[in-house]
């Protein structure tokens, strides 16, 4: 008999699986990729101490003590649906039907797209897709590109591709329309990039560090900002210029660029062409929740963690009977905060399955998640402290209005 | 090509005219819009578009999403063939 079904084995996934089989329990990962490791597997960036993080070999970690461990994991296995029956958790896949007592969403996260004229032409892709083309798959995405969109995932994956040896032309900001607010205001971006200036001190020098640091004045910095932009790692970031149109007969060609003020309106006949053979957009991430929200359990928007989260402790319980959440999915943090959720949730499991876990224990490890937040330095979001403070008093709030009543699983018949 | 031309929805190929044109006329809800336009309803399930489908209605109530998921997430959710979904 299965004990716990984990469905996803990225960093969280992976984690949990290894704290679950090293209590005892009989462990099965599904995931969808032809590759343990998820999203891990395409990061590759330099620590503020020089050290680099290699995601391929921390996947390779994780997914060798989970071989050692007895871990089964199958891949290629794709979810679609999750029923309960007489207290045990259905999952259909199109491998078939697994069944056990307890389930670990540690899905992860997806990209939010930039939707914007002529990025259905071939030659446009994700940012992350870029990402994993190069240093999952090594193939070279294109001779000469362009990232629309600015965020920390952009700028890490824009380096990626630098280290590949290929070229990109620079970074435009998406352009301003009906779909896309926040995405394409220069203030909004500073803002957010002046929280992460760590990643490119460089570039934050440059541009006057203090004028950045104050929010008053950043307006008044940008004021200053070049149009043809500062560079990181060789590449210009236009924040004062937008693409508004991906250009190309049958497949992508080129960009059209404006100018743009300090407002983020398009300055009138400053049009032109750039010449490109391949547009990453990067629109940032949100959690993948599909999995969660077919279980029944309660959701809260919390922007600082990404968008809807599905309700849970910082032990990684649900309201729902034995489902679990790690990762990504509570919130976009780093892999390495991900992996300190995927201990306490293995943890949290095992507890329901052993009842021999130590508090110490579950208390040493909830804590550790706190030390790997405190000091990371890719923050998706500069408030995610608040979000995480959101969901904890929304949980105090739901418990206690539940104190006295079981609350039911879901009851399908299957 | 103009912005109005956009693709929004990749996998039904609806584009932003058309959403703007059927949220002025009905005034709906993310939902309404998906059903009358079929945006979000392609074989990526809405992985793609659904963010966008959010903000343009959130934008043109002027309010901050709910907590409620607008857009109803709905087995199967991934496309799977018709011997797996029944199961044989």
């Amino acid at each position: 008999m299965i004990d716990v079904i984990i469905i996803g084995g990225g960093p969280a996934g992976l984690s949990a699986a290894n704290t679950c089989a090293r209590n005892g329990l009989q462990v099965l990962v599904l995931d969808e990729f032809m590759k343990p490791g998820g999203r891990l597997l395409g990061q590759l960036h330099e620590e503020p101490d020089g050290e680099w993080w290699n995601g391929i070999k921390e996947a390779s970690v994780l997914a060798a003590k989970a071989d050692n461990l007895g871990v089964d994991v199958k891949l290629g296995v794709s979810v679609h649906n999750l029923q309960t029956d007489k207290g045990n958790w259905v999952v259909f896949t199109n491998k078939g039907k697994f069944r056990s007592t307890n389930l670990l969403l540690a899905t992860g996260a997806a990209e939010t797209p930039l939707p914007l004229p002529g990025w259905t032409l071939p030659g446009v892709m994700s940012i992350g897709a870029a990402q994993v083309m190069t240093n999952v798959h090594r193939v070279k995405v294109g001779e000469k590109g362009v990232i629309v969109g600015m965020n920390i995932l952009s700028f890490a994956i824009m380096r990626e591709l630098r280290l590949a040896g290929i070229q990109v032309d620079r970074v435009l900001l998406p352009p301003r329309n009906e779909l896309l607010t926040e995405s394409s205001n220069p203030i909004k971006i500073v803002d957010d990039l002046s929280e992460a200036a760590h990643l490119a001190p460089g570039f934050i020098m440059k541009w006057g560090a203090k004028l950045m640091r104050v929010k008053a004045l950043r307006k008044i910095g940008l004021s200053f900002y070049p149009s043809n932009g500062f560079k990181i790692w060789d590449v210009p970031i236009q924040l004062k210029q937008a693409v508004v149109e991906i250009m190309g007969d049958k497949k992508v060609e080129g960009v059209k660029v404006v100018k743009l003020n300090t407002k983020g309106d398009p300055i009138p006949c400053t049009e032109r062409i750039v010449e490109a053979d391949f547009v990453c957009i990067a629109g940032g991430l949100y959690p993948l929740v599909e999995l969660a929200a077919i279980s029944g359990c309660p959701f809260h928007y919390i922007p600082e963690l990404g968008g809807h989260i599905p309700l849970h402790n910082e032990r990684m319980e649900t309201p729902v009977e034995g489902l679990y959440v790690a990762g990504n999915i509570t919130g976009i943090e780093s892999a390495k905060v991900a992996m300190a959720q995927g201990v306490v949730a293995g943890l949290s499991v095992s507890q329901k399955v052993t009842k021999r876990i130590r508090l110490e224990e579950m208390t040493k490890v909830i804590e550790h998640v706190h030390d790997v937040r405190a000091k990371s330095i890719i923050q998706f979001h500069p408030d995610i402290q608040k979000g995480r403070k959101k969901i904890e008093i929304l949980w105090n709030h739901y418990h206690q209005e539940k104190k006295q009543t079981k609350i039911p699983s879901i009851e399908n018949s299957v | 090509m103009r912005g109005n031309q956009t693709v929004v929805c990749r996998c039904e190929e609806v584009t932003l005219e058309e959403l703007l044109k059927t949220i002025q006329t009905f005034k709906c809800s993310s939902r309404e819009l998906k059903l009358r336009t079929r945006a979000g309803m392609g074989v990526c399930g809405g992985r793609t578009c659904r963010a966008s489908l959010d903000h343009l209605i959130s934008q043109k109530e002027g309010k901050n999403p709910t907590d409620s998921i607008p857009l109803k997430y709905q087995p199967p959710i991934r496309p799977i063939t018709f011997k797996n979904l029944g199961d044989i």
